[in-house]
């Protein structure tokens, strides 16, 4: 009765009134009175005493089994039930303290007595009563604020049609968006400053739309073309680059907190990852409608696909929900589900609603009206879907013991069905069985100390051949060995609504809530969660749907927050109650309508954005608004912006001449074997090793939790944990230490100074012009000119004696390189090499003693050399390039 | 005009600005507090750069001013070492409460100091300074798993799938450093798993709290200056001057100031910490009495020496790390082994601090991030006990020679004094004069703190 009121109440409340109906299960009955009082009395105590230090919360859940969870009794471990309810004869419980199976016998070096096996058969006979979780009377009590809260909180309520200002501004506005600036700037009575000379325009627009620097020839071209579209044909240049999708799917990786590891507890690698990592820029490069990708991300596995590649390409999307941080060593199950599924909802809710709707997991929100009703409704279609990290939660562990190749999609059509592959699996299947039973037989044989013929003892043999022929079978039947396989999510095989968690504990079950949506964004005709389904196409429709005001005022503002340095609502991903609120609230509503309205197309929004006259405006300032306006809120300027890290990065190595612009194949991170990698470890110390040789972009770069490459990491890259919108932008000493003395810094300000001395058709003023080109993107004045040519002789002058010691390694080493290339070729014949490496294609095998299986270890990253100038000259134009890699004029943007 | 909501807007963004840049000196306001935003009409559309790590206003009367915790990662068994239980000593073998055999200490213990505090024989130079130590001994935490409990211990969140910041981040936060040389917070040696760089990361705050990594032979990445100083400071001066031409365009980056004033730091950090990291500037009687000794088993000692040397030069938390403490087998001599590498370095580190004055203003905290159980796990081994277990302080603030709480009769449950890993944190904070309710970051759309929604500071402790 007490549920069924609760059920009454929901429905009361007018939510979800489309719900699939729900079976109660016997274990919702109120048990009576004084099996209660049995329990308390006799059962829990005997439980405590003789149970908990191995199957409790505060301790551990041996065999997968707790006593101190009702549902945990009756699911029982992996033996299967611990209790068939009326049946003590039947109950595994019973079994065990009876202690009549050898194979089971609990508690360990103890008997129960007699009275307390009775107690125990008794309450089992007596229907194993439980009290029921205390629920709160208030639980499905509706926060008195909550509606006003929905009827008058800005963010949440539909958009409106805006009419645009008439134009006033004597021809300054270009498009509308100006013509709403302008009128808010008259508003404030501020005027815009000037125009952006076209050098800082280019080097500005370049690194938006891109993240790289123009080069020396596109400055050039640029400013000798006279059309007055050349700047619009510049913007359509970028867009067309792939460079566009890698600056601009890096943005969407931020909000989807990408890693390519579990972080957490246990930092376990993703092999995988690096799918939806291409994907997400593959999107942005094809310009895939908005809404469409965060449908593909939601539900790409429900939607229909019209070809084999288009149905990859949507369960790679799905990849999204499968990234998140997961904390593997968690030992109880139920929490393992539920913090993944916390962690799914806040993912969705931010990323594309900037709602915090995680916060209501263990209590109505404090501020937004979201309560604990509604996200454990949205619980539920997380609940009904499996979490395919290709990891599983497992106490202590080592070795592989979190991987579980069952919990991937397999992407179709990614090789050839081999016809011998079934075959094959059942025979190594066969052989492993044969190899355990073999094994059970020596280890309980009298002769299982005994010799073998290799020495060692019969059990220890026979241990090691199952191990072996177990590691076999598994790598035959990992999805990896026979084909592509990705992260992300499907339809669970239990579909279904979920239970409250009183307090957020997993534990403690309240009422179940059908599945649905939140009340933030309620509009008729809002799709109905099927009872067969987890319903994530429906909530990815709701998302997208024109009517849904949140998602589409969302990516505007963070395209906005992009171009301009902050967005419209400063608090990107926060538009509930706490946050900021638009400080253009027409503009916004005029840019997320026409966005839909023009396809969701996101290429079309940037570019409409960029060739603005308010994007086009100089970072100069008065006095008078600075005053006014520090923060640049009324766009009276372009706020100048620090590059982020990778761009730094990127830059860097474009301005040597040696980044690499393709894209690599996969992920350092997909060679890796899941299992864990400690911070200090061989593995990971090869992956930073990894980070620092390459010259791909950097997104491209392993990005492994808690193993993110220095370069990224001195200039604040994303927070890997949580959906990060705006990155902070912090000044540091590390980071002057870092430009300072830097391999990577230093080695590629060699490269250039030494490829601008190699250039003979050039003279030192020549050659500083061209490096300040390709490092800070403009021409040096006549005195900066001159302040460098003074700065490299007094430099010279100091390095001939001061690094005469580097001088000669150099020489050193080149004369022996070049004595190396002399030697005949036979003389370091690389076949006797092969012949020593064992067999598996070069790779060395290692095997990983906790779970007896082959780990294969990859490739030591290239050795680099160390960075020293050949001589005083090359040391100074080096040690130039440098300070100019150190300057506000490459760090910040204008 | 400015509307409310503006002045709003403004006032965030001078606090970001302030929390985002690290110059100092160069005639930067002080932060008024570390809340800073009392002021709020008075701070509106004044764009200001403040300095995040110069000393804060404290919010309480502070009674440390640095602190160097000591972990012992893996969970030491208390029971064996600082948690003397008789009863446990009387009822070895019998049946323990929640299952398993109970098993007696095979250590001795005895009554030390005026306080006739129990220590156990792994302990002898601990020991002498029991009158020194303030024991909390009825800790307990959320989760028996070292990677949950250690991350917890270092970040407060119950769910480490959560990240937050650590509690060396909160405190840098909190109280800027003391020493604008130096980075703030230090971790030497830490753990390289059971979450790794999350337990001295800043998460949402600003990067520059976060903790610095060191080796425990002191080695610190890009501080050795590449090229010989007279180049270096030709460069940096060429940097400097570029900035400068920069800064002097109206609407030049705000940072900018930072970015000259970090040049500047790094600079100095070059000059003086690998100076401060090299502990063979030590006199031979001082490394002696640390028991300084190279190999993995003289790691703590030279932590420990490492740790004085920092914390003495104004580094606001300074961690060191003993691994190895799970002993769920070989727990004789795994005990031995490990209290033999941690129990003359702590002592000599305690009496080091005393003989130069920094007791006084410096906090000690040692501990591990559980206990272990009083019954027998396999032949020779304990199993984890998140229910109950102890730490102890020394130094400014707390009672000498003093014990708050207790575990049952065989260390089992925290049954007196009960502190939550909040409770500990509450107390810390105020012992280092912050409010932990006060201490509070805004990060997407609520205010977080070190003690989420709960923790009770432990006064009984405090001197």
């Amino acid at each position: 009765m007490r549920i069924q009121s609760h059920r009454l109440a929901l429905m009361s409340l007018g939510l979800w009134l489309a719900a699939t109906p729900h079976v109660w299960s016997q274990e919702d009955a109120k048990p009576n009175p004084a099996k209660l009082e049995f329990f308390e009395k006799k059962v829990r105590p005997l439980l405590v005493d003789n149970c908990y230090n191995c199957h409790s919360a505060d301790n551990k859940a041996d065999g997968g089994l707790r006593v101190d969870d009702h549902r945990g009794l009756m699911q029982g471990g992996k033996r299967g039930r611990a209790i068939v309810v009326g049946k003590p004869e039947e109950s595994l419980l019973i079994k065990a303290v009876q202690q009549t199976d050898d194979k089971l016998k609990m508690p360990p070096n103890k008997q129960l007595t007699e009275e307390q096996v009775a107690i125990l058969q008794q309450w089992i006979k007596d229907g194993a009563a439980w009290p029921a979780d205390e629920i709160p009377a208030d639980l499905l009590d509706r926060p008195a604020e909550y509606d006003r809260l929905l009827k008058q909180h800005w963010a949440w309520q539909p958009l409106q049609a805006v009419t645009v200002p008439a134009d006033v501004s004597n021809g300054w506005a270009r498009d509308d968006v100006d013509r709403f600036v302008w009128a808010k700037l008259q508003e404030v009575g501020l005027s815009p400053v000037a125009d952006a000379d076209r050098v800082t325009l280019l080097r500005r627009v370049t690194f938006d739309l891109t993240g790289l620097p123009p080069t020396p020839a596109e400055i050039r071209d640029f400013l000798a073309d006279p059309a007055p579209t050349a700047y619009e044909t510049v913007v359509d240049r970028l867009l067309r680059s792939p460079a566009f999708g890698e600056r601009w799917g890096r943005h969407w990786l931020d909000v989807a907190r990408f890693g390519e590891s579990t972080g957490s507890a246990r930092n376990l690698p993703f092999p995988h990852a690096w799918r939806y990592r291409d994907y997400v820029i593959d999107a942005f490069n094809k310009d895939k409608p908005y809404d469409q990708f965060i449908r593909e991300q939601v539900a790409g596995d429900l939607l229909p696909a019209k070809t084999e590649e288009q149905r990859r390409e949507q369960l790679i999307a799905t990849g999204f929900l499968a990234i998140g941080v997961k904390d593997v060593n968690q030992r109880f199950k139920v929490r393992y589900i539920m913090d993944n599924i916390d962690e799914q909802i806040d993912t969705v809710s931010r990323s594309v609603m900037a709602l915090t709707a995680s916060c209501a997991r263990c209590h109505d929100h404090k501020f937004d009206p979201i309560t604990t009703s509604e996200y454990y409704s949205l619980a539920g279609i997380f609940q009904s879907s499996d979490d395919c990290a290709g990891l599983r939660n497992k106490m202590g562990g080592g070795g592989l013991d979190y991987y579980d190749p069952k919990m991937l999609l397999v992407l179709p059509g990614s090789s050839e069905p081999n016809p011998q592959h079934a075959a094959r699996l059942a025979a190594a299947r066969k052989a492993a069985d044969e190899a355990k039973a073999d094994f059970e037989r020596s280890r309980d044989s009298a002769d299982a100390d005994k010799p073998a013929p290799n020495g060692k003892p019969r059990r220890q043999v026979a241990r090691q051949k199952w191990n072996r022929l177990e590691a076999e079978y598994q790598a035959l039947n990992d999805p990896t060995a026979s084909g592509a396989v990705a992260m992300g999510v499907r339809d669970g095989a239990q579909i279904g609504d979920t239970e409250i968690r009183i307090r957020g504990e997993a534990e403690k079950l309240g009422p179940v809530v059908p599945r649905g949506f939140l009340k933030v964004v309620d509009f008729a005709g809002q799709p109905v969660v099927p009872t067969d389904k987890s319903g994530r196409l429906e909530l990815a429709q709701w998302l997208t749907s024109p009517k849904n005001p949140l998602t589409s005022r969302v990516i505007v503002n963070r395209v906005w927050h992009h171009l301009f340095g902050a967005g419209l609502v400063t608090s990107v991903d926060n538009f509930g109650v706490t946050g900021d609120t638009p400080s253009h609230p027409e503009l916004l509503d005029h840019l997320a309508t026409s966005f839909a309205a023009d396809g969701w197309s996101t290429k079309r929004l940037i570019r409409r954005l960029v060739l603005t006259r308010a994007y086009g405006l100089s970072s100069l300032a008065t006095e008078r608004h600075q005053t006014l306006d520090p923060a640049n809120r009324w766009v009276w300027r372009h706020s100048p912006r620090r590059l982020e890290a990778e761009e730094m990065r990127d830059a860097t190595l474009a301005a040597a001449g040696v980044l690499d612009r393709s894209r690599p194949q996969g992920s350092a991170a997909a060679e890796l074997k899941v299992v864990e990698l400690p911070n200090n470890g061989a593995e990971s110390q090869r992956l930073l090793a990894v980070a620092r040789a390459s010259h791909a972009r950097s997104v491209y770069l392993p990005l492994l939790r808690t193993l993110v490459p220095t370069s990224l990491e001195v200039f604040d890259f994303a927070d890997q944990g949580l959906v990060t919108g705006s990155r902070e932008t912090t000044t540091v000493p590390t980071q002057a230490l870092y430009l300072l003395n830097d391999a990577f810094v230093r080695r590629n300000s060699l490269v250039l100074a030494e490829s601008l001395l190699a250039a003979t058709d050039m003279e030192d003023r020549g050659r500083i012009e061209a490096a300040y080109l390709s490092v800070v993107g403009r021409s040096p004045s006549q005195s900066e000119v001159e302040r460098v040519q003074f700065y490299l002789q007094d430099y010279q002058a100091a390095a001939h004696e001061a690094l005469a010691a580097e001088f000669t390694a150099v020489a050193q080493r080149e004369a022996k390189a070049q004595a190396a290339r002399q030697r005949p070729a036979d003389a370091c014949a690389p076949l006797n090499i092969a012949d020593e490496t064992p067999a598996g294609g070069g790779a060395k095998v290692v095997t990983d003693q906790g779970a007896g299986v082959a780990v294969k270890q990859a490739e030591p990253p290239p050795k680099l050399e160390p960075v020293q100038p050949r001589d005083a000259r090359t040391a100074a134009w080096a040690s130039f390039v440098q300070a100019l890699l150190g300057s506000g004029d490459f760090r910040y943007v204008r | 005009m400015l509307n409310s909501n503006d002045l709003n807007g403004a006032d965030l963004f001078s606090r970001r600005a302030a929390l985002k840049t690290a110059g100092t000196g160069f005639g930067y306001l002080a932060l008024a507090g570390m809340l800073g935003l009392q002021n709020r009409q008075a701070q509106a559309g004044v764009s200001r750069v403040d300095a995040p790590l110069a000393p804060k206003v404290q919010q309480l009367a502070a009674k440390a001013k640095r602190i160097i915790f000591l972990f012992m990662e893996g969970a030491m068994s208390h029971v064996d070492t600082f948690d003397y239980k008789p009863k446990l000593q009387e009822s070895d073998g019998k049946p323990g409460h929640g299952g398993g055999k109970l098993v007696a200490s095979k250590f001795k213990f005895s009554q030390h100091g005026e306080s006739g505090t129990w220590v156990s024989e792994l302990y002898p130079h601990v020991a002498r300074h029991v009158d020194r130590l303030c024991f909390i001994r009825g800790l307990h935490t959320d989760t028996p798993a070292h990677p949950q409990a250690v991350i917890q211990l270092h970040t407060g969140a119950r769910v480490a799938s959560l990240t937050r910041p650590s509690m060396g981040s909160w405190l840098l936060y909190g109280l800027g450093t003391e020493n604008q040389d130096l980075p703030g917070y230090i971790t030497i040696n830490p753990s390289p798993n059971f979450g790794g760089a999350v337990n001295y990361g800043s998460a949402f705050l600003p990067a520059h709290f976060q903790g610095t990594r060191i080796s425990d032979a002191g080695f610190l990445p890009n501080l050795k200056p590449e090229v010989v100083t007279p180049l270096q400071r030709r460069q940096i001066d060429l940097v400097q001057e570029m900035n400068r031409d920069l800064q002097a365009i109206p609407g030049a980056p705000s940072e900018l100031d930072g970015v000259i004033e970090s040049y500047e730091l790094a600079f100095r950090m070059q000059g003086k910490v690998p100076e401060l990291l090299d502990i063979s500037r030590e006199p031979q009687s001082v490394l002696d009495a640390y028991g300084v000794k190279p190999g993995p088993a003289g790691s703590f000692a030279r932590q420990c020496v490492l740790a004085r040397r920092l914390s003495e030069a104004g580094v606001r938390f300074v961690q060191i790390r003993q691994g190895g403490w799970d002993h769920h087998n070989n727990l004789h001599k795994g005990l031995i082994a490990n209290s033999a590498a941690t129990d003359q370095p702590t002592a000599a580190l305690l009496a080091d601090l005393e003989q130069r004055g920094l007791l006084d203003e410096t906090l000690v905290l040692f501990g591990s991030e559980f206990g272990r159980l009083p019954t027998a796990q396999g032949a020779d081994g304990r199993d984890h006990n998140i229910t109950g277990f102890p730490m102890w302080l020394a130094g400014a603030g707390v009672r000498p020679g003093f014990s708050y709480g207790a575990t049952d009769d065989y260390g089992t449950h925290a049954v007196e004094g009960r502190m939550h890993t909040m409770d500990l944190h509450a107390t810390l904070l105020a012992l280092m004069g912050l409010d932990h309710e006060a201490l509070t970051f805004r990060y997407a759309g609520r205010d977080f703190r070190l003690t989420d929604v709960g923790g009770n500071v432990a006064r009984e402790i405090m001197a």
